[in-house]
C-alpha cells in the first residue's frame, strides 16, 4: 500500500512566494478529497509559525488557510510541517490540534533530531498521528540518518520521512537510504523529492520500490526551486505498472487547476535549479539568491557555489545577504 | 582583597566552567565555591586546586559556607532554580540566573543606563534573568532600531548557532527560548508584535553565532539608528570582545530595516565558535558587577576576631 502525500499546498507555496488563499485551498481541497490522495499539507513554505521577514511572509495566517482546508477535506486527511525553532507547541501546535488537523510532520535538519523531541512526544502522548522529516537529508551520512531517525521514532513518531530539499540525490541514493531505514526501523518510511537533477519522479518510484510507503508529490510539481515529484506523473506511470488503483482524472483536474491558477509560477529545471541542486543548497533559496545577484550585481553562479561552501541549512535567508557583501568586498 | 565580588557558581556543565575559568582570571571576583551535584564531574577536576570550596552535594554543600559568599550565578537548570532562589534569597544573596527559568528581573547590561526596563533592582536581595543568547545579541539592534523609529508594526529575531554550541537543555527548550526572547523584545522596543527564530547549523567548521533583526516600521533615521548602534556596540565589546555587526541596518524593502551581528566567542574553556554561551556568561558577570558596585557602600565592614 502506498500513500500519496500532497505538498502542493505547503511546499507549492515556496513556488507562490507564501502568498497561497483560502480561495485556492477550498477549490484544490474539492478535487483532492475525491483524488484518492491520503493527506493534503497545507501551509506556509517552510511549515506552522514560519511566516516571517526571515523565510517570507504569508497572504493570508496559517489558520485562515487550514480551517479552509478542514471545511473541504472529508475522506483526505488534512497535514501540517512543523519546524522547531519557527513553530512551538503554544502557539503552533495545540492551535492546529483544535484546527482539526489529522498529520502532524515535525521537521528538522537532517543532524539536529535532538530538538523535536518535546513536540513529536507531545503530540504522540494525545495520540495524533506524528512524522518525523529529516530535512536537507543529503548533508548526512546513511549512518547519521538511521540514528536520527531512531530519535525520532523513539519520541514517538509513527513514520519518518527523508527529504530532499535541494534536490541532491540520483536514484541510487534514495535507495541506499530507504534500504538502510527499512533495515532498521519498523516503522513507516516516506519519501520527499525535489526535482533539480531531473529525476523527482525516478527517485520517488526508487523509494517506493525500496519499501517507502508514503510518498510525497506535487501538483505540476509545484514546489521550491526546481519543485518537486509531479504527483500526477507517478500516479500516470503507476497506472502504467498497474500499482495503483485510483484513476488519474481528479489528479490530472488538479494539475489543470493548479496551471491555470499559478501560469508564471509552474517550477521548471532552469540554470538555477540545477546548480543549486548540484551544489546541494536549499531550494527555498532561489528567490533571495536571484533578488541579490541582481540588487548587488554578483555573477549568480558564484553567489550559488559560495552559499553551498557555506552549508547554509534552511532558514538562514539573512546570511545570504552577508555572503553577497563578502563576495563583493573580496 | 577585602572588595572583592565574592560569588559561587552552581553548576558545573559548559556554563558553569566557563563561567568559573572567567571569573578566576578577573580580579574583582572571587570564586569561593564550584558547585555541583557529581564527584567525578570534569568542571570540578578542573577547578579543584583553584577554588576554596569544590562541593559535590548541591545547594546543600552551598548553604554550609552561605556566609563566606556575596552572590551567586546560577548555571543548573530552570527547574533546580526555583527551589535554589528560594533558599539563597532566605540566606540574602543576590542571584544572576543563566537558566531559562524567567524568574528573575530580565538583565541586558548594556542598556542598564539607557532604558528604564534596565534598571538595576533597589535591593540587594535580587535575582536577574540572563534570558537568552538571542535575546541578548539582539538588544543593541532593536533598542537603536526602535530608539529611531516610528511606528513599529513587527519585530523579529532570527538566531543560527552552530549545532555543537547547543547543549541538550538548550535543544530540549527551544520553545522556551523562542518565548523568552519574544518578551525581551516587547520589553526593550515596546512593541508587542515579536516573533523569535531559531535555527541550528552543523557545519563544519562551526560557524559563529549570527542574530538578525527585522523591523517593519512607518519609518526610521537610519543614520541615527547607526551611531547609537555604534555607541551601544562599543559598549558590549567592553565585556563580549567578539561582538560585531557585520550587516549594518538599512531597509531591505521600504518600511522594513534589518541588521545582523555576529558574535564570536572569547575562548576561555568553550570554543570560539559558542558565541551564544559566551555573551550569556559576560552578561552574567557584568550584571553580577554592576550589581554589586550599586550595593557596594552597604556591605559591612568584616569583623574583627580577636
Amino acid at each position: 500500500m502506498t500513500f500519496l502525500y500532497d505538498v502542493t499546498l505547503r511546499d507549492g507555496n515556496h513556488a507562490l512566494r507564501h502568498q497561497l488563499t483560502s480561495d485556492f485551498v477550498e477549490r484544490y481541497c474539492k478535487l483532492a478529497d475525491n483524488s484518492g490522495v491520503w493527506a493534503v499539507e497545507v501551509g506556509h513554505g517552510n511549515g506552522l509559525g514560519a511566516s516571517s521577514y526571515l523565510v517570507g511572509k504569508s497572504a493570508e495566517g496559517d489558520f485562515e488557510l487550514l480551517s479552509t482546508a478542514r471545511e473541504f477535506l472529508k475522506k483526505t486527511k488534512l497535514a501540517v510541517h512543523a519546524i522547531p525553532g519557527f513553530a512551538t507547541i503554544r502557539r503552533d501546535l495545540i492551535p492546529a490540534i483544535e484546527c482539526g488537523v489529522d498529520v502532524f510532520r515535525i521537521a528538522t535538519h537532517s543532524t539536529e533530531a535532538t530538538v523535536s523531541e518535546k513536540h513529536i512526544s507531545f503530540l504522540a502522548e494525545r495520540n495524533m498521528e506524528v512524522h518525523g522529516v529529516l530535512m536537507m537529508s543529503h548533508m548526512n551520512s546513511i549512518e547519521g540518518l538511521i540514528s536520527q531517525a531512531t530519535l525520532m521514532a523513539k519520541y514517538g513518531a509513527s513514520a519518518i520521512i527523508l527529504m530532499d530539499s535541494a534536490g541532491h540525490f540520483i536514484p541510487k541514493d534514495v535507495k541506499e537510504r530507504v534500504d538502510a531505514l527499512k533495515n532498521t526501523l519498523t516503522i513507516e518510511i516516506g519519501f520527499h523529492a525535489h526535482n533539480n537533477l531531473g529525476v523527482a519522479v525516478a527517485n520517488a518510484f526508487e523509494a517506493r520500490s525500496a519499501g517507502a510507503s508514503i510518498i510525497d508529490g506535487a501538483s505540476m510539481g509545484l514546489g521550491a526551486g526546481a519543485g518537486n515529484a509531479q504527483l500526477e506523473n507517478i500516479v500516470a506511470a503507476s497506472l502504467r505498472m498497474n500499482k495503483y488503483e485510483s484513476g488519474l482524472d481528479q489528479l490530472l483536474e488538479m494539475s489543470q487547476l493548479v496551471e491555470d491558477s499559478y501560469p508564471k509560477n509552474l517550477p521548471m529545471s532552469t540554470a538555477t535549479s540545477i546548480r543549486s541542486g548540484v551544489a546541494g543548497v536549499f531550494s527555498g533559496y532561489a528567490p533571495q539568491v536571484k533578488e541579490l545577484s541582481r540588487e548587488l550585481g554578483i555573477d549568480i553562479n558564484l553567489l550559488w557555489d559560495e552559499v553551498g561552501k557555506r552549508k547554509l541549512v534552511a532558514g538562514q535567508e539573512s546570511m545570504i545577504r552577508e555572503i553577497a557583501n563578502d563576495l563583493m568586498n573580496l | 582583597m577585602q572588595n572583592r565580588i565574592r560569588i559561587a557558581i552552581i553548576g558545573t556543565g559548559n556554563i558553569g566552567t566557563d563561567l568559573c575559568a572567567r571569573l578566576l582570571r578577573d580580579d574583582e571576583f572571587e570564586v569561593v565555591a564550584f558547585v555541583g551535584r557529581r564527584e567525578n564531574s570534569p568542571g570540578i577536576e578542573l577547578f579543584k586546586k583553584h577554588v576554596r570550596h569544590t562541593i559535590t552535594n548541591g545547594i546543600d554543600g552551598l548553604l554550609t559556607i552561605v556566609d563566606e559568599i556575596d552572590g551567586v550565578f546560577d548555571a543548573t537548570s530552570a527547574f533546580d532554580h526555583t527551589s535554589h532562589w528560594e533558599l539563597l534569597r532566605d540566606c540574602g544573596k543576590w542571584v544572576i540566573d543563566l537558566t531559562p527559568s524567567q524568574i528573575g528581573r530580565p538583565m541586558v547590561p548594556v542598556l542598564i543606563d539607557e532604558s528604564n526596563n534596565f534598571e538595576l533592582e533597589h535591593q540587594i536581595v535580587s535575582n536577574y534573568s540572563m534570558i537568552t543568547c538571542g535575546g541578548q545579541s539582539s538588544a543593541p539592534l532593536i533598542f537603536a532600531m526602535s530608539k529611531f523609529s516610528k511606528k513599529i508594526k513587527e519585530i523579529e529575531v532570527s538566531s543560527s548557532i552552530a549545532s555543537m554550541s547547543a547543549g541538550p537543555a538548550t535543544r530540549k527548550n527551544i520553545d522556551e527560548y523562542i518565548q523568552s526572547t519574544e518578551n525581551l523584545v516587547r520589553l526593550i522596543s515596546g512593541c508587542n508584535l515579536t516573533k523569535a527564530i531559531l535555527v541550528l547549523n552543523p557545519s563544519e567548521p562551526p560557524i559563529m553565532m549570527r542574530t538578525t533583526v527585522q523591523m517593519e516600521v512607518g519609518n526610521c533615521d537610519i543614520d541615527g539608528v547607526l551611531i547609537e548602534l555604534a555607541i551601544l556596540v562599543s559598549q558590549v565589546k567592553k565585556y563580549v570582545p567578539g561582538y560585531d555587526v557585520v550587516v549594518e541596518p538599512h531597509f531591505s524593502k521600504p518600511h522594513t530595516i534589518s541588521g545582523t551581528v555576529k558574535v564570536t566567542g572569547a575562548g576561555f574553556v568553550l570554543p570560539e565558535y559558542s558565541g551564544n554561551l559566551d555573551i550569556i556568561n559576560a552578561a552574567a558577570v557584568e550584571t553580577a558587577r554592576r550589581h554589586f558596585k550599586k550595593f557596594a557602600h552597604l556591605a559591612k565592614p568584616k569583623t574583627l576576631s580577636i
